[in-house]
């Protein structure tokens, strides 16, 4: 009964129990939990290697060599496929099998007790640990290289302050041997200016339990001092417990160097802005003004926050706002540069006249408005008086062509009474004495030359009134040939041939009482000036100039003339070219004003006995 | 009576229904409160002009200014005014589908947002004009503000 008992216990525990028995390893006892570890095909008696029950040739063997030694050993974690106990699937299981040697009384080995203990919930989560400690050594490498090839020291200190940790980024930094005490050197390698601060902040962080962040100087190996930014923050093993203090120090020594020198560069900038007596002002890129200088406030009186982003307009003459609003959003629609001539209101209610310009910069920064405001009042008030005066002269001058044309027109009439009285006084009277015959003769010369001044007098005033007049397209040779018609008495007198040359340029665009008077004066002059000895040959051509500009050329074989050295000085008013020769010297004095009107001018060269040559350059 | 304009930007794109609960929302308080004027908006660009008692309009542009629906708000003026340029607050806007919109009160196409009213000075007029430049972009044709015309 009792070991009915035992056997009921043994077949039911959760643990496999077999024996097996004699040198064949039959099977004798085999419980529940063995019979379903070997698959159920356990019939007593029979040898086990006719019923592996899917045990392994090397447990076989091993089994074997245990009953023949009578040495127990234990398979530890040997794997099965096994159904779960508690579901039933059939899966990898672990189990440390136990195979101890059976005796009889006479210590005969009689067989093997087999014990196995289902050890797959240790093995899997051994097997958990061993891949997750393998997970780690890949992580904390990768952690290592990342830290050891980033640009920045890395470092972790304790909670006293003592250094854990420092990447080999510091060594290569600082040149420090690597056997360099880091927290004895470490404080002396800051800047002694920064050393205290820093010293003290980073305790108080510690002290506090909080992260920190502050820049300051740290000794490179070459001995210069360079900006680091240092940022760490504290690992926490519990909610209020840290325990180190993991961080960066990176080098920002140049990006602080920039940004000083962009500090410095806008503050020099502003400065300069607000030193420059305009108002200068800057618009962000919806055209809102963000900056007014100095000056804006002392020339407004007002404020930049009165001025306001729209403000600037209300300072313009009322009647000028619109428009100046309006240009202002279709300038900042299209990008188009502002300008425009304005008048603005100083502080005390005076306007004055600025220019107001504005252009856009388009930048990495973005897209921003600069303008200026640029005081303009005296040199529009200057420009206005010239202009009043200008205006007076050109009347005084029309005022003076006036008198003269009307002095010379109503000295006409006495002229001509004078002639009359004096052609009656020589019909009438008679005279002794022969050299009063010349002297008349003076007389009535002198006459003749009053004369004439007065008509070229009246010409002249004439003709300048026609500088103005409209320009057409004027066939040169019909021109010229009226203006012959008109002098063929001195052609005749003169005995002159004229040869006409116009193929060059046949046509010119000129006024045609202009054209008539250039043409009139110089062949008038050609046939005045004849040389005694032989007939006149004038010769007329024209050419075109290198830049393509019309020109005419008058020749004649006359007297010819001594030329100063400037040649314009030679064509004043009233100066005579030839004093044995009449002539009031007015001609070429008109031609030249004609010419200058029109944008041209006179060139002439002359051999004294041989002739003139005079140029016309039509247009510059 | 002060009147406040500012600009901000979307923190994301504001969709059909956001638009519409805003200008429920946004009508029903500014009638409640006097609160009169226009907001623009377009791609994530807000602008918006409101006028009213400074006792009202302070505390409302500070609520205005830490709403998480929009950033970058500024201010580009808050001054009197001797009187309301706007009969009441109104919005304007694209919508994808226009269809359930255009019969809303207080909605407006951005092209049919009513010229910047004459009783504004040049100056303000010139600050609205720039606004809705800002926002709806230089090709919008909108009515030309009389008062610059």
């Amino acid at each position: 009964m009792h070991d009915h008992q035992l056997q009921s216990i043994l077949r039911h525990m959760p643990a496999g129990i077999a024996t097996l028995l004699g040198p064949e390893l039959r099977y004798g006892f085999v419980n529940e939990a063995m019979q379903m570890l070997l698959g159920g095909a356990t019939p007593t008696g029979e040898p086990l290697a006719e019923h592996t029950g899917g045990l392994a040739a090397d447990l076989l063997e091993v089994m074997q060599q245990v009953y023949e030694t009578g040495r127990p050993y234990v398979a530890k974690a040997y794997p099965f496929s096994a159904p779960d106990p508690t579901d039933g699937v059939v899966a990898k299981r672990y189990f440390d099998l136990a195979l101890e040697p059976l005796h009889d009384e006479n210590d005969e080995p009689q067989g093997l007790l087999l014990f196995a203990v289902d050890v797959t919930g240790q093995e899997e989560a051994r097997q958990r640990a061993h891949e997750l400690s393998l997970e780690t050594r890949r992580l904390d490498a990768r952690l290592r290289v990342l830290s050891e090839t980033a640009p920045q020291i890395t470092f972790s200190v304790d909670t006293s302050g003592q250094y854990e940790y420092v990447s080999p980024q510091w060594y290569y930094f600082t040149g420090q041997p690597p056997t360099a005490d880091l927290n004895a050197i470490w404080p002396l390698l800051i800047h002694p200016d920064d050393r205290l601060r820093v010293l003290y902040q980073a305790d108080a962080a510690r002290a506090a339990g909080v992260g920190w962040s502050f820049e300051y100087r740290m000794r490179r190996h070459d001995g210069q001092y360079r900006w680091m930014l240092s940022r760490a923050l504290p690992e926490l093993h519990a909610p209020d417990k840290p325990v180190f203090w993991h961080g960066a120090v990176t080098e920002v020594h140049d990006q602080r160097e920039l940004a000083e020198a962009l500090r410095r560069g806008e503050a020099e900038l502003r400065f300069l802005a607000d030193s420059i007596p305009q108002l200068i002002w800057t618009a962000t890129a919806e055209g809102f003004i963000d900056y007014y200088n100095q000056h804006t406030g002392d020339y407004t009186g007002l404020s930049a926050q009165e001025l306001g982003p729209t403000g600037w307009v209300a300072l313009l003459d009322p009647t000028e706002q619109a428009a100046a609003a309006r240009r202002w959003v279709h300038c900042v629609a299209s990008g188009d540069a502002y300008e425009g001539l304005y008048r603005m209101r100083r502080h005390d209610g005076q306007y004055r006249w600025h220019i107001i310009r504005a252009r856009q910069l388009a930048d990495s920064r973005g897209l921003r408005w600069f303008g200026a405001c640029t005081d303009v009042d005296d040199q529009h008030r200057l420009r206005e008086v010239l202009q009043t005066q200008y205006d007076e002269l050109a009347r005084t001058n029309r005022d003076l062509d006036t008198f003269v044309y009307t002095a010379s027109h109503d000295l006409k009439q006495p002229l001509f009474n004078l002639r009359g009285l004096f052609e009656e006084l020589r019909r009438t009277a008679t005279f002794q004495d022969s050299e009063q015959e010349q002297l008349l003769e003076m007389v009535d010369e002198s006459l003749r030359q009053l004369d004439g001044t007065l008509q070229e007098l009246a010409a002249t005033v004439q003709d300048q009134r026609e500088l103005a007049a409209p320009t057409e397209d004027l066939d040169l040779r019909s021109v010229l040939e009226e203006v012959l018609l008109g002098l063929r008495t001195q052609v005749h007198e003169a005995q002159a041939t004229i040869d006409l040359e116009l193929s060059a340029a046949p046509t010119l665009v000129y006024g045609r009482a202009n054209l008539r008077s250039v043409l009139h004066n110089l062949l008038s002059n050609a046939l005045k000036f004849t040389h005694p000895a032989r007939p006149a040959h004038v010769q007329i051509a024209t050419s075109l100039s290198e830049t393509g500009q019309p020109q005419l050329t008058v020749r004649d074989n006359g007297l010819g003339m001594e030329l100063r050295q400037d040649p314009f000085t030679s064509f004043q008013l009233f100066e005579r070219q030839n004093p044995q020769v009449a002539g009031a010297g007015v001609g070429l004095y008109l031609v030249q004003r004609i010419l200058d009107s029109r944008g041209g001018h006179l060139e002439v060269t002359s051999t004294v006995g041989q002739g003139t040559t005079f140029t016309v350059h039509w247009f510059e | 009576m002060n009147h406040i304009v500012y600009m901000s930007r979307a923190v994301r794109p504001l969709s059909d229904q956001d638009l519409q609960e805003l200008l429920d929302q946004c009508r029903r308080d500014n009638a409640l409160h006097n609160v009169t004027g226009v907001l623009f908006y377009s791609h994530g660009n807000i602008a918006q002009l409101i006028e009213g008692e400074s006792s009202i309009i302070d505390p409302l542009y500070e609520r205005i200014s830490r709403d998480g629906r929009h950033s970058n708000v500024t201010q580009l003026v808050n001054k009197p005014i001797p009187s309301r340029s706007f009969p009441d607050w109104s919005m304007a806007f694209h919508p994808l589908e226009s269809e359930g919109f255009t019969a809303l009160g207080g909605f407006l196409l951005p092209n049919q947002v009513p010229p910047t009213p004459e009783s504004l000075t040049i100056a303000d007029a010139l600050l609205v004009d720039l606004v809705r430049q800002a926002v709806f972009g230089a090709d919008t044709p909108t009515t030309p503000s009389p008062s610059l015309a």
